[in-house]
């Protein structure tokens, strides 16, 4: 995609690429991102929606890549062979914390990293302590103080925030449940995250404290994978509540949930402009693909 | 009962009285003589075809609570975070991340009670694939008394005859390891090597792969995702094949394979550009998805036995697939991001084409790993090795569908009715293509295992 066209995508929300739609209203208002057709996660865009960085699976390989819609072009975001992945951005935009697995082969020892937009200062930020353990769904706090993540460290995947350098790390949960992919309210005090406490897997907020756990998703089956819009007033996530996953939105305290995808195929990984528009990953298409709304 | 396989059109294409007159009389029964005739096609060319089977080897063992046989009520330290759904059986569920395959529940069956008698990837994988523990080598590299067996698919190669033009059996994927080693099991074994498999693979950058291309010297897999670069190659192929003085030193497994691979009709069967985008898009663009299609083109083309390793190492995160089954370490996370949905993606497209094309009939397609996972979730958030009691799933050639075999006890930890072994797995599907005691004893080959009756 060259410059003129993703900018005239971005700008006028014209896609550039045919949609053939289950839904056509829906898909008419939908602009394909990417075009390689390989499974892509976790679309995270810059604060300035000048960047969208991604993670893209090629056979054994997990890479994280930015798409630049200044110029449409893509680039990785180092150059290093083991996986890396689950990328977002720092709210001063020029750093990016990622899951990072230093050991793979094997099992592999994910940990949290940081590293520049310009690919310097390719860092560690969160840790394995001793023994093997696994840090990873990082989420950075609007204020730029805190990081959300999980970690596997006391012998349960819990979630846990820190300081944005790593430090002062606090467990907020303790349940035998699996609790994942923590993600910040835009005043950075709540922490939305999915756990399986409660049987399936729903979406839960806690204060940054750790205090004030609250349910937010009840229905049957998986809701997965929260987002929350800067304006605070909604949140994305995936659900399967009608049979396939899709991308539901509702208000922050889960009230009146809608499909927002509503495609046959599989949607997933929701993820918002900073001006508001969703953005998920989907094979509506056939074949895995990021979408944007259009405006 | 109707009978339609006697009537006879003589030598045109008309049919003849005879045949109007019983389509007229099946007039009563709703059938008209288009349908009479079309089933009697069907009858004829469905007598005609032979039984072959598809094995999709899960390499790195499976979690079976988190795919066929999933324990709701269970412990939260047991059950995982998934949900059953229904299937199109009513009263059976499987997995809510596999819901594609949930709507074809009434083409395949379910064996909730497979158990093996190892929990490590190399002795079990070996038992998985020739139905006996003898000669196996384990993780540590020990190896077991006895001598190696012949795989699966070296049976069938062996009782069916060698065939000059189409190996019997033929394995996508690389040898399987559990640890950068080998494990034991994968060949003809005592049957010798003119039963191994022939392998060939599919690569996400360069498409179908053949590696016993690369036997020829100057001969390479470059370039074979082109379908000009793939024909090319191989006009090229036999012209060095004819001249080459490697070909003399090549035993008759391996002329077999230049002979399979320098017949113009032989080869096209690795041309996966003869599909549709859309169904090659079906199966799923990645290794597994696209090695499931090959396996169903291989089976239209001849071949008897397709194994389909879904990786070679045992691993998630790596390898030169799409990394194993093996997730002792952040099995929820993998599962659900990659692991679930492409399973689901590409077994259900492979039952769909092979019922379009009427070959689920003749085709069984058997999907297992060597083991399964421990139903008490591990600290980090994983499940480790567990033989005693995981799932199997089996489809087509006309197995018994919409059954679930066997059950485990309230946390899957054991089998509580009809335990099943791999080789009563494998006896089973053998008995399917018409290999049972008879003709294993024939061919001077041990029964291993017993047929689960409900299927067959």
């Amino acid at each position: 995609m060259n410059r003129l066209f993703l900018s005239i995508v971005l700008l006028f929300g014209i896609s550039p690429y045919p949609c053939p739609a289950a839904e056509p209203t829906r898909q008419d208002s939908l602009i394909r991102l990417t075009s390689d057709g390989l499974f892509k996660q976790r679309p995270s865009w810059s604060p300035d929606g000048k960047f969208l960085a991604f993670s893209r699976h090629k056979g054994s390989r997990i890479s994280i890549w930015l798409l630049s819609t200044e110029d449409g072009k893509e680039r990785r975001l180092t150059k290093r062979d083991e996986p890396e992945y689950d990328a977002v951005w720092h709210p001063d935009g020029k750093t990016l914390l990622f899951a990072f697995d230093k050991t793979s082969p094997n099992q592999g020892d994910i940990e949290v990293y940081s590293i520049d937009l310009d690919g310097k200062n390719f860092k560690p930020v969160v840790t394995s302590e001793g023994k093997l353990s696994h840090e990873e769904s990082p989420a950075c706090s609007p204020d730029g103080k805190w990081i959300a993540f999980t970690s596997t460290k006391d012998g349960n995947q819990e979630l846990y925030v820190a300081k944005s350098d790593g430090s002062e790390i606090k467990r907020l949960t303790s349940d035998p449940a699996i609790d994942a992919h923590p993600c910040f309210s835009p005043d950075s005090q709540n922490i939305l995250f999915s756990t399986n406490r409660w049987g399936d897997l729903e979406l839960a907020k806690i204060d940054r404290d750790g205090s004030n756990l609250t349910r937010i998703t009840d229905s049957p089956g998986f809701d997965d994978y929260p987002a929350w819009r800067a304006d605070g007033k909604q949140i994305a996530w995936t659900s399967n509540r009608d049979r396939n996953l899709e991308i539901y939105t509702s208000g922050p305290t889960g009230d009146e949930p809608r499909n927002f995808s509503k495609s046959p195929g599989i949607d997933n990984f929701a993820a918002y402009h900073p001006d508001g528009r969703l953005t998920f990953v989907s094979n509506r298409d056939g074949v895995f693909e990021i979408y944007l709304e259009s405006k | 009962m109707l009978s339609v396989g006697s009537i006879k059109t003589g030598n045109s294409n008309q049919p003849s009285r005879r045949a109007v007159l019983r389509a007229g009389a099946l007039g009563t029964l709703g059938l008209t003589l288009a349908d009479l005739l079309k089933i009697e096609a069907q009858a004829q060319s469905a007598a005609k075809k032979p039984k072959s089977i598809i094995l999709l080897w899960l390499w790195g063992g499976p979690s079976h609570l988190d795919t066929f046989d999933l324990k709701p009520k269970a412990p939260l330290e047991f059950r995982g975070p998934y949900s059953p759904i229904e299937t199109a059986v009513p009263g059976t569920q499987i997995c809510e991340m596999l819901p594609a395959l949930a709507q074809r529940a009434d083409r395949y069956s379910i064996i909730r009670s497979m158990h093996c008698d190892s929990n490590d990837h190399g002795i079990a994988g070996t038992i998985g694939l020739t139905g006996s523990d003898s000669g196996a080598k384990s993780l540590g590299g020990k190896i077991l008394n006895g001598d190696v067996q012949a795989t699966h698919g070296s049976v069938v190669s062996k009782i069916l005859g060698f065939d000059p033009t189409m190996p019997r059996f033929v394995t996508t994927g690389k040898f399987l390891d559990p640890g950068k080693k080998r494990i034991h099991g994968e060949g003809g074994g005592p049957l010798g090597a003119m039963h191994d498999p022939f392998r060939i693979d599919y690569n996400i950058d360069t498409g179908v792969e053949l590696p016993q291309l690369q036997l020829i010297e100057g001969v390479t897999a470059d370039g074979l995702t082109k379908r000009k670069a793939l024909l090319d190659s191989l006009d090229r192929l036999a012209k060095k094949v004819e001249t080459s003085p490697a070909i003399e030193r090549l035993d008759s497994f391996y002329q077999q394979a230049f002979a399979m691979l320098t017949s113009s009709n032989a080869r096209k069967v690795f041309d996966l550009d003869q599909e549709p985008e859309k169904l090659r898009r079906k199966y799923g663009k990645f290794r597994f998805g696209q090695s499931c299609l090959l396996a169903r083109r291989l089976i239209e083309s001849g071949v008897r036995f397709a194994q389909v390793n879904w990786s070679s190492h045992v691993e998630p995160i790596e390898d030169t697939g799409d990394g194993g089954w093996d997730m002792h370490d952040r099995h929820f996370q993998q599962f659900q991001d990659r692991h679930a949905w492409m399973l689901d993606q590409s077994v259900s497209a492979l039952l769909d084409d092979l019922q379009d094309r009427e070959l689920l009939q003749e085709t069984v397609v058997v999907a297992v790993g060597e083991f399964g996972r421990t139903p008490k979730i591990n600290g980090k958030s994983g499940r480790d090795h567990w033989h005693h009691c995981y799932s199997a799933l089996i489809a087509g050639g006309g197995i018994n569908a919409g059954q679930v075999i066997g059950s485990s006890d309230p946390r899957a930890e054991y089998p509580i009715q009809q335990p099943v072994t791999p080789s009563d797995l494998f006896a089973t599907a053998l008995q399917a293509i018409g290999i049972g005691t008879t003709e294993l004893t024939t061919a001077g080959l041990l029964p291993l295992g017993k047929p689960i009756e409900e299927l067959l």
